[in-house]
């Protein structure tokens, strides 16, 4: 057992192998605020990657509702649940990660889906909490009464993954280039230890070929530099595809830095659990902060107070427009002049945004001829 | 380590050299007889597996046969193996039977073990029913860690899956279509793509890994290991064998080339060598490391 740092818990964890970060970390950043829940990502991955026969039931993207959605079944509450209780002390996690509760005999705190846990991925969706004859009406304050909202799910590629933890033979590893975790398909032997050992349930078993697969982040298209098929395929432009730097080396002229460990906007899900996963979420404003909690740790307030100010925040802003606006991954940004620009790792300019879309208002009157005779016209502005 | 052994030798040799909890169970001094229905040979605890030679092909489906019928059964002892992480918790079958033959080229062992359900589809949560033996690749005086040998003490094993099996005498029908036998597919790669590019769907089996492909010659697969974890398939396959579920338990044969060429010091008449075995009940969920294992015994193979 190895002693690694980890600074989404403020602490120093057991791991069973020594920490060793990548050059740079593949990361995405959800804006769940954004996210209608079309599944164009989902259709994008599977067509992509996972039409295969033996793969009909994988999903390396999905999409839930939160908090009645699961994708396999109860895959966050049972870990939850195993786990029991836990407690942050201010940013520092005091509780037990998945790998210090590990039983005796395991080496990784896991539970193993059942076959019909992964046959229903659309479950509770749309489904809020409250009760509609109680709950229809909007409150003053910022949460409503009934609320859910969705909830992205890929491979996290973790800093220090369970699957790899977990794996009896090494067949699973991390790239020392871009931190994207892999199951090497010639070594796997098929134990579907890294199954039980996944608490976010993203290694699943190929039916056909008898070995685990997982989401492998497009790493063709980020060799080419260019962002992942469910970050280009979002119709709300909701995610980025970057690089993220260790927190001591972060770097506030490039992205994922700059919303991860700058502003603190974007949170990991389930830090608790130990993990130190890599795919960042900016909260949802309107649910209440005590779920929220739970699932992205302390600082949830703090980002969501950040995210309503965005308006009067043109750095931030700016960023956010840049969400969706290019295929290729920017390495850094700037606002200059009302205009946010991503750049490219020479410099060059990739794409530009304006921060507020040029308009233009017609009068509603407006002198005219009917018949060859002066009249007045009315325009709508619709 | 003589050439020329005799049991009471190799009696000793086993006692010595089994571990601790297995030698004191299995008991040189108690042989056990059981009389089975069918008037099988008796069953023989704490003893040698003795390897007799055979004249002629060594039969791999027919128990019942020379030299098989005329071959003492040896009782295994089996064991949950928490010795490594991960750990099997809860213990399925307590013992296999084993017996031994060769003639001029190759060594076989028939091994039997209770289990009432056949396993032999993978799937998700599902896991296959398999035996494996192990032996060292070096003939010498000690035998190698049982965790699967050691880095410089190499052991050679032959791990029989049912799956493998099946993928024998379906024709490598073994897949989605038998694991939901109700299953309608929409479009799959083969149907719209070149084979060469849809055959890049089944990522393991383009890669190569002997456990994606589902045409076979064998069910049985060859590998050596260096300690746990390190199971490496070889390149050059010579195993043979069978398997078959009746009456409650599995019986298989393995058969593989005396020779060893490649693999480790040959397997000769005159010679004694710990062997081990492990046992995998599927529908246990046991797989890798979650398994049964038998502690070193002895296989004599006698002088011709």
């Amino acid at each position: 057992m190895a002693k690694v740092r980890n600074w989404q818990l403020g602490r120093e964890m057991d791991y069973p192998y020594d920490a060793d970060r990548p050059r740079r970390q593949f990361t995405m950043i959800m804006d769940t605020n954004k996210c209608i829940a079309c599944q164009s990502c989902t259709i994008a991955c599977k067509s992509t990657w996972t039409w295969g026969k033996g793969q009909e039931f994988m999903l390396w993207n999905n999409i839930e509702t939160k908090p009645y959605g699961f994708y396999p079944m109860g895959w966050d509450v049972n870990i939850l649940g195993l786990l029991g209780e836990q407690e942050w002390t201010d940013d520092v996690y005091t509780g037990q990660t998945v790998f210090e509760a590990a039983p005796p005999g395991e080496r990784v705190l896991g539970w193993t889906p059942a076959e019909e846990d992964w046959s229903h991925p659309n479950i509770g969706e749309d489904e809020p909490t409250g009760n509609a004859e109680e709950t229809t009406h909007i409150p003053g304050g910022r949460h409503s009464m009934m609320w859910m909202y969705y909830l992205q799910r890929i491979c996290n590629h973790c800093t220090y993954p369970a699957c790899v933890a977990a794996c009896p033979r090494q067949a699973i590893y991390k790239r020392p280039e871009d931190g994207i975790v892999l199951v090497d398909q010639e070594r796997c032997r098929g134990y579907q230890e890294c199954l039980t050992a996944c608490p976010y349930k993203k290694t699943m078993f190929n039916l056909e070929t008898r070995v685990s697969e997982k989401c492998i982040g497009c790493y063709p298209k980020l060799e080419e530099g260019l962002q992942t098929q469910c970050t280009t395929a979002c119709i709300g432009r909701l995610r980025l595809t970057n690089y993220l730097s260790a927190p001591e080396d972060a770097d506030p002229s490039k992205p994922a830095d700059f919303l991860v460990h700058v502003r603190k906007l974007a949170l990991p899900l389930y830090p608790q659990l130990g993990l130190e996963p890599n795919v960042y979420y900016i909260p949802p404003v309107h649910v209440p902060t005590r779920y929220l909690t739970q699932m992205f740790g302390p600082g949830v307030d703090r980002a969501i107070d950040m995210y309503l100010g965005a308006k009067d925040d043109p750095e931030l802003l700016g960023l956010l427009m840049l969400f969706g606006a290019t295929e290729r991954i920017m390495d850094t940004w700037d606002v200059r002049d009302g205009i946010a620009r991503a750049y490219d790792e020479q410099g060059e300019e990739i794409v530009g945004v304006p921060l507020r879309e040029p308009t233009f208002v017609r009068e509603f009157e407006f002198a005219t001829e009917v018949a060859g005779e002066p009249a007045t016209g009315y325009r709508h502005n619709t | 380590m003589s050439d020329k052994v005799t049991r009471k030798d190799v009696l000793v040799y086993g006692g010595v050299t089994a571990g601790a909890v297995v030698a004191a169970g299995a008991g040189v001094a108690g042989i056990a007889t059981a009389v089975e229905r069918r008037k099988e040979a008796p069953v023989v605890t704490g003893a040698p597996i003795v390897a007799r030679r055979h004249a002629g092909e060594i039969p791999l489906r027919d128990p019942g046969a020379a030299p098989w019928r005329d071959a003492e059964r040896v009782l295994v002892p089996l064991v949950a193996q928490q010795l490594v992480p991960p750990y099997l918790d809860r213990t399925g079958v307590v013992e296999l039977r084993a017996r031994a033959a060769y003639n001029a080229n190759q060594v076989a062992l028939l091994v039997e073990w209770e289990d009432d359900e056949v396993d032999d589809l993978d799937g998700i949560r599902r896991y296959h029913d398999a035996v494996a033996v192990q032996l060292p690749a070096r003939l010498g005086a000690s035998p190698p860690a049982i965790t699967m040998g050691a880095p410089g003490n190499p052991v050679h094993i032959l791990q029989w899956r049912a799956t493998w099996q099946r993928d024998l005498d379906s024709d490598g029908k073994t897949g989605v279509d038998q694991i939901y036998p109700e299953v309608v597919h929409d479009v799959m790669p083969d149907d719209v793509l070149p084979r060469q590019t849809a055959e890049l769907y089944w990522v393991g089996r383009k890669a190569g890994n002997p456990l994606s492909q589902n045409f076979r010659t064998t069910p049985i697969e060859e590998v050596v290991a260096e300690g746990f974890g390190s199971v490496t398939h070889l390149r050059g396959q010579t195993a043979s064998g069978h398997g078959v579920h009746e009456d409650g338990r599995w019986r298989v044969a393995l058969s593989f080339p005396a020779d060893r060429a490649g693999v480790g010091d040959p397997i000769a008449p005159g010679t004694s060598w710990p062997i081990a075995f492990a046992v995998w009940l599927g529908s246990q969920e046991n797989r890798g490391g979650r398994k049964h294992y038998a502690d070193w015994q002895t296989l004599i193979v006698e002088e011709e």
